[in-house]
């Protein structure tokens, strides 16, 4: 923007000192956060790059082996199942998580008294830790002292405890439930912040037009909605495809290394095997992979209508 | 022209930018100089130094206890550092790669011979062969603490494998209250006399999803057996060796009778401590951790402490705990010997251990005056001593390991009561993994 208002405005020496002057502060504005990009994204990700062609333990020294890596992970079937099934948790886990909060934020823009307390109710959980609401939902349903189990085995709906994380199935069914508990109230307040953008005048002149609540809903709110709704998805489907904490805490990957996520895989390699390199060159499949996935999305979702 | 210029900028930006982080590094070991240089002026005032110690939080208490006694007696102070277990290896290995590491460092016996064929233990061979109860120190720490016939760390704190039962639950069923099982013939035959009372309780219980407990409590019951999961120079794996399958297929009869809660299949390790003290488990593999915790927190149960046995008789436990050794970039190596030495003499070991309730390090003390009000000290003491616990270079990946080959052998054995299949599945991945590195 200043080189262009600098270019048309700098017929003469001191103006275009001046525009120099206007781009040397400009320049200093811009420097903290470029410096904190640097510092915080562009280094470790070179560093990452550079670990990725290393066989890199955690003792020791590391060793130079150029693509050696990126050829284990062609092989790596434990890998590209957690590839596979961390794509499967991130589509049953986005479905509900869009369908409740769009229901939800429709609730809560309704103009009702004391709307105020659900609106916080439903966000209350967006605050807690993953971690600590991971550890919540294990003693929740536990089979011996958990609510959950209690309430089915009185309700009649089952004989005995199920034992939730004994079988896959039912292990990622109870993490999308602590999941979708967890981050439906984020999602709820983004698409409610696009609901409230929308102005009112489109809604009276449709209402003029004898337009239906179904027909302005479909008509007016989820067309205008479409760029929050492209924002929401790339930040729910980019959080689901980290998932770790979840997993980690609350199956260990089990029953039998089925609920292994892309990140638990990499956690694994670095942390635990200590192959920092591997580790490193696995992240970085999974960097180009979300790359990949949220082009792919904001291009589908792209919106080029102005209002 | 202007464009060009700004390019120029933004690279030579980006360009001091790493440097500088390049080097940060580099300078990291300048701060332990400073640090050096600081306890060099302490050295005219209180003619000491002080080191820099790392343990991990378990056990937390005890070593700040530790510390400060050695603290108040000695002009060479320590400054104690507790990094959380989980980040610990991390932590260690980041300040290994850049030269920031402390003069003093306890890890888990496991990870000694990791750390020594890595180069990053000194070796520490004569001084310690030269003291005086040398051959009195937990064998099992140092079997582990040796590589390629150096020594290169000490027993720090020790850690034993017990089977816990409860004496309440076993009056209840009409068993003896004071005599635990011996077999695991025995411990089959008082586990449904307490499963049989109903009410929801139960006469056995092992974390089914939890690698590290059952290294811990599993693994002796196939050493108390005569077996073994790896060869002596933990070279081989031997899971096809008859008492793996053995064991595996007492516990698969114990969880298909319905001896165990459903729960014990999906336990990680939150309940492995917590079931038996919950009051409604008859007996459970366990460590001497548990003695004193019961005994503060849940003063109702009575309980017993015995060893874990074999199928028949026998009887074995896995010796667990810290070493202690001194890292090869250590400023102060022969001042942090003499913190070691301390720390394993008699009378350390009796006032700053046994006294708290920990187990003495070495087999000497198990029996001592703090133990002799409570036996079941005692018996957790001298588990520890006969103790045995695998040596590998791949240790955490073979046993630790939530997704590992261990605990895949147990659950298909157990849970699936595929015990054919689970050893032989075991033996071909364990042998991988120890191939692979």
């Amino acid at each position: 923007m200043a080189t262009m208002q600098a270019a048309a405005t700098a017929p003469t020496g001191k103006r275009s000192s001046m525009a120099r002057r206007r781009q040397v502060i400009g320049f200093l504005f811009v420097l903290p956060a470029a410096l904190f990009m640097l510092v915080f994204f562009i280094f470790p990700l070179l560093m990452t790059v550079w670990m990725s062609l290393h066989d890199w333990p955690l003792l020791g020294t590391p060793e130079f082996t150029g693509l050696a890596n990126y050829i284990t992970m062609v092989q790596d079937r434990q890998f590209w199942s957690s590839v596979l099934f961390t794509t499967q948790y991130t589509v049953l886990v986005t479905i509900p998580i869009f369908l409740l909060a769009f229901v939800l934020a429709l609730l809560v823009n309704l103009p009702l008294r004391g709307v105020g307390i659900f609106r916080t109710g439903y966000f209350i959980p967006v605050v807690i830790g993953l971690g600590t609401s991971s550890l919540l939902w294990v003693w929740l349903l536990n089979d011996r002292v958990g609510i959950f189990n209690t309430i089915l085995v009185n309700l009649g709906l089952a004989d005995k405890p199920i034992v939730w994380f004994a079988q896959k199935y039912t292990a990622l069914l109870a993490i999308v439930i602590s999941v979708v508990w967890k981050t439906v109230g984020f999602t709820m307040i983004l698409l409610l912040s696009g609901m409230q953008a929308i102005p009112d005048e489109i809604y009276q002149a449709a209402m003029v037009d004898g337009a239906t609540y179904w027909g302005r809903l479909v008509h007016i709110t989820m067309p205008l909605l479409r760029r929050t709704f492209a924002l929401a998805l790339v930040l729910s489907v980019i959080g689901s495809y980290l998932a770790f904490d979840q997993f980690y805490i609350m199956t260990r990957g089990g029953p039998k290394n089925e609920t292994i996520t892309t990140v638990y895989w990499i956690f694994n390699n670095s942390f635990v095997y200590f192959k920092m390199g591997y580790g490193a060159s696995l992240s970085l499949v999974l960097l180009v992979i979300l790359t990949l996935l949220s082009a792919a999305q904001l291009r589908i979702l792209r919106d080029d209508t102005t209002y | 022209m202007q464009r060009i210029g700004q390019f120029v900028l933004a690279i030579a930006l980006i360009a001091a930018l790493l440097l500088s982080a390049c080097t940060a590094p580099a300078a990291a070991p300048a701060a332990p100089a400073g640090e050096a240089a600081a306890p060099a002026g302490d050295t005219a005032a209180a003619g000491g130094v002080t080191m820099s110690f790392w343990t991990r939080d378990s056990n937390q208490a005890q070593v700040r206890q530790l510390v400060d006694a050695w603290n108040e007696s000695h002009d060479n102070k320590i400054e104690i550092t507790v990094i959380p277990s989980g980040e610990y290896m991390t932590k260690v290995g980041a300040s290994a790669a850049g030269g920031s590491g402390p003069d003093i460092i306890a890890v888990d016996l496991i990870y000694v011979p990791q750390f020594a064929a890595a180069g990053q233990l000194a070796d520490i061979t004569e001084s310690a062969k030269s003291l005086s109860y040398f051959d009195k120190l937990s064998p099992s720490h140092v079997r582990l603490a040796t590589y390629e016939g150096k020594i290169y760390a000490l027993p720090f704190n020790a850690e034993g494998s017990i089977l816990l039962w409860n004496k309440g639950l076993f009056k209840e069923a009409g068993l003896d209250p004071e005599k635990g099982p011996t077999s695991w013939t025995e411990i089959a035959a008082d586990a449904a006399k307490i499963t049989a009372l109903g009410d929801d309780k139960y006469g056995f219980y092992f974390a089914g999803s939890c690698a590290g407990c059952n290294a811990f409590t599993f693994a002796p019951l196939i050493w108390a057996n005569g077996g073994d999961v790896l060869s002596e120079d933990g070279a081989t794996a031997t899971l096809t060796d008859p008492s793996v399958a053995a064991a595996l297929d007492f516990y698969r009869q114990l969880w298909a009778d319905g001896q165990m809660p459903a729960g014990a299949q999906v336990d990680t390790g939150t309940d492995f401590f917590n079931a038996f003290a919950s009051g409604k488990i008859g007996m459970t593999g366990s460590g001497a951790f548990a003695i004193s915790q019961l005994k503060n927190d849940y003063p109702d149960i009575d309980f017993g402490v015995t060893f874990l046995p074999g199928q028949n008789d026998g009887q074995s436990s896995f010796a667990g705990g810290d070493s202690i050794g001194i890292p090869s970039g250590s400023k102060y190596a022969k001042e942090a010997f003499e913190f070691i030495e301390w720390l394993t003499t008699e009378d350390v070991q009796l006032e700053q251990y046994a006294k708290s309730n920990s187990l003495p390090i070495r087999t000497d003390l198990a029996e001592n005056e703090y133990f002799a009000s409570d036996p079941r000290l005692t018996t957790a003491a001298q588990a520890m001593a006969m103790g045995k616990t695998p040596y590998s270079l791949v240790y955490n990946q073979l046993f630790n390991d939530a997704n590992g080959p261990w605990l895949k052998m147990i659950q298909t054995a157990i849970f699936d009561g595929n015990v054919e299949q689970a050893v032989q599945d075991g033996q071909d991945e364990f042998t991988k993994i120890m191939a692979e590195n």
